[in-house]
């Protein structure tokens, strides 16, 4: 078995453990109800942390996630309350200043070489400050409007024979999502590139890669999934605070992506990984609200389990490590 | 499977850890035993803060007295997370909800939920257009213009103003400053007036210079009010409208050794500002009733689940006004508060 499939099987079990021991101490956490709200919740994080796993890949960092969160769910409603733009142009232009600010990232760290841990924080603080400009500070949202549009996301289809639940829309999108970014990583030479450039960029540029061009679109690709992300949280809330809105999500994607198996050096990480590292954060903090613990002690948990993932990966790799030097 | 073996070993820790008893000093949740057959009900905050912890203290109290089970949930991000929680109370099967809602004109969707699943209560801020049973608390804008008349007491002759707020985006915050730059102005009152947060606002007596907003970083409030008072030297009068801004405004005019110069008008019950009053330092507090908020809270669902509707008023609102604090009373409240939270 290989070292990444090795990686995904134990962040599958961390994710099961949690599933088991939630479920033995707390009978409300099967029901449809919090299954449903459970994939809900999943589905957009899903989203921003596949975009944050492309961008670690190659080796690079994006801080600005939650920011472009906040900035893309501000514009929507901004556009289509405020301005009066139908909904595809609104969806459209949210989405393409998200891929904006990706190629302004991309450009600045290709071109001008400055370091993305440095570009995307200006990102993090620039895009919320823009955020907050734009509306002057208050709340937004949809009101009671465009109920047809956020039924996209916030409803769910019922299975023919299983009437006890159903799937949230929202799952198919990140679904649709997951399976393209498996594709284009495993199965396409462009997904190779990626991974060799995180591995040794240098060398990927002297063995004839265009390593600027993939980087800038992995950037590209990280923002807009996060423009994305952020419309999906708008609409399911429907309630935008640009002053809190989004907040330290791209934490929680760079910890899903980390969990799952991605090195922050770069050159290492799987997407399925990834899907079940944002599904183990989530579940956790569903777990943390069913159980009853204080929810003082919410980032405690969800640190603390990071901390062991981190530290179980490391000890497991040495293990492996000494194995082999005793096979030789 | 040694990484499987490590990481459930240590999941299981984590879990029965913090689940454990002893580690809930620092609990926002008091209860995760429930007792049989008890109604369950859950308060819900719009963000952790002191003040909630006096509310906190307001359920305990309730849930002794009633014999019933009761949680607080204090999200602690924006209303992602508020939603997030509401959602895991309906899970759990929770009999009623207190909610002070983030963002009652757009989280209607949420409060709906609440009021499909369980019985739907609000307190703090109110979503007069949700299908709450009652709210309780107090009017904001009301208490804004208490805050007004605060500093014309202070300042009858007028005043140069820096207003200083978490932020400006959630209905209290709104109403509240509202209620204050309308009394300063002599305005009759008006629910859909908003003065941005840009631009002088003044008349012939008062000017409110700036609303500065520091979205909940102490620190940053901080960095603000040293700001202002290099940017408007003429400033002779600061106000904090979120309960931790006047600590702050105070620490700062002192550290600047401007306490002759400036006056400090505070919102809220911090025990350092009820310290500052009784030094002469504050003039005065408008202060609200959050221990009340989380007795009453408890207390009207349990009433309601058990059957008596009547303990609604016909208003829908059972009030618990905001009161002005000086010099003259401040003994007398803040013996009767520190009673209440049992210090």
């Amino acid at each position: 078995m290989s070292t990444s499939n090795k990686k995904i099987l134990g962040i599958l079990a961390l994710f099961v453990v949690i599933v088991i021991v939630t479920a033995m101490s707390s009978n409300n956490f099967f029901r449809p109800y919090n299954i449903e709200n459970l994939i809900k919740r999943i589905s957009p994080y899903t989203v921003i942390s596949i975009g944050a796993a492309l961008v670690i890949i190659t080796g690079g960092i994006d801080l600005s996630i939650g920011s472009v969160i906040a900035l893309s769910g501000t514009i929507l409603p901004y556009l289509l309350v405020n301005s009066g733009w139908s909904v595809a142009p609104a969806i459209g232009a949210t989405l393409g200043v998200s891929a904006l600010i990706g190629l302004m990232h991309g450009l600045l760290i290709t071109k001008l070489r400055l370091q993305p841990f440095i570009v995307t924080l200006f990102g993090l603080l620039f895009y919320r400050g823009i955020a907050r400009w734009l509306t002057n500070d208050q709340s937004t949202g949809f009101g009671n409007q465009f109920d047809g549009m956020r039924d996209i996301v916030t409803k769910s289809v019922s299975i023919p024979g299983f009437s006890f639940i159903s799937i949230p829309n929202v799952l198919f999108l990140a679904v649709i999502i997951a399976v393209l970014a498996w594709v284009f990583l495993n199965k396409t030479i462009f997904g190779r590139y990626l991974l060799a450039i995180g591995r040794n960029e240098q060398a990927a540029r002297f063995s004839g890669i265009h390593t600027d061009r993939y980087v800038i679109m992995t950037y590209i690709l990280c923002s807009f999934l996060a423009g994305l992300g952020g419309i999906l949280f708008a609409l399911e809330t429907n309630s935008v605070q640009p002053s809190g809105f989004g907040n330290f999500y791209e934490l929680y994607a760079i910890a899903a992506a980390v969990l799952g198996g991605c090195s922050l050096r770069g050159g290492e990480g799987t997407i399925l990984g990834t899907v079940i590292g944002a599904g183990v954060l989530q579940l956790l903090r569903n777990s943390i609200n069913l159980l009853g613990i204080p929810s003082s002690l919410e980032y405690a948990v969800v640190g603390g389990v990071i901390l062991i993932g981190a530290i179980a990966d490391e000890l497991f790799n040495r293990i492996a490590t000494m194995r082999r030097v005793k096979h030789k | 499977m040694s990484r499987f073996a490590l990481t459930a070993l240590a999941l299981v820790c984590v879990v029965s850890l913090a689940g454990c008893p002893s580690s809930a000093s620092n609990s926002n949740s008091t209860s995760t035993e429930a007792k049989s057959g008890q109604p369950t009900f859950a308060f819900v905050t719009n963000c952790v803060a002191d003040f909630w912890t006096v509310a906190e203290k307001g359920v305990e109290k309730a849930k002794q007295d009633l014999g019933v089970n009761a949680v607080v949930v204090m999200p602690n991000g924006d209303a992602v997370d508020q939603k997030n929680k509401v959602e895991d109370l309906i899970a759990r099967g929770v009999d009623g909800i207190a909610i002070s809602p983030k963002d009652p004109t757009n989280q209607g969707d949420m409060l709906k939920a609440i009021s499909e699943n369980a019985l739907f209560i609000t307190h703090d801020s109110d979503a007069p257009n949700s299908p709450r049973l009652c709210y309780i608390g107090m009017d904001n804008y009301q208490a804004g213009r208490l805050c007004g008349e605060l500093i014309k007491e202070a300042k009858p002759d007028g005043a140069q103003i820096c207003l200083f707020i978490g932020n400006i985006d959630q209905d209290n915050s709104k109403k509240r400053r509202q209620g204050l730059i309308d009394e300063l102005l002599d305005r009759p009152a008006d629910p859909v007036r908003f003065d941005p947060a840009v631009g002088v606002i003044k008349n012939d007596k008062y000017t409110i210079l700036d609303t500065r907003t520091d979205n909940h970083d102490s620190a940053k409030a901080k960095e603000l009010v040293q700001d202002a008072m290099s940017k408007y030297p003429e400033m002779d009068l600061v106000v904090g409208l979120f309960e931790y801004n006047p600590p702050i405004l105070l620490d700062a005019v002192k550290g600047a050794n401007r306490l002759k110069e400036i006056t400090v008008v505070a919102f809220d019950e911090n025990a350092q500002v009820l310290q500052g009053i009784k030094d002469g330092e504050v003039f005065g507090t408008v202060v609200q009733n959050p221990y009340d908020y989380g007795y009453k809270s408890i207390e009207l669902l349990n009433e309601i689940y058990k059957g008596n509707k009547s303990a609604i008023p016909e208003s829908g609102m059972i009030d618990i006004p905001a009161r002005k604090i000086t010099k003259g009373n401040v003994d007398e409240f803040w013996t009767d508060l520190k009673a209440k939270i049992g210090k």
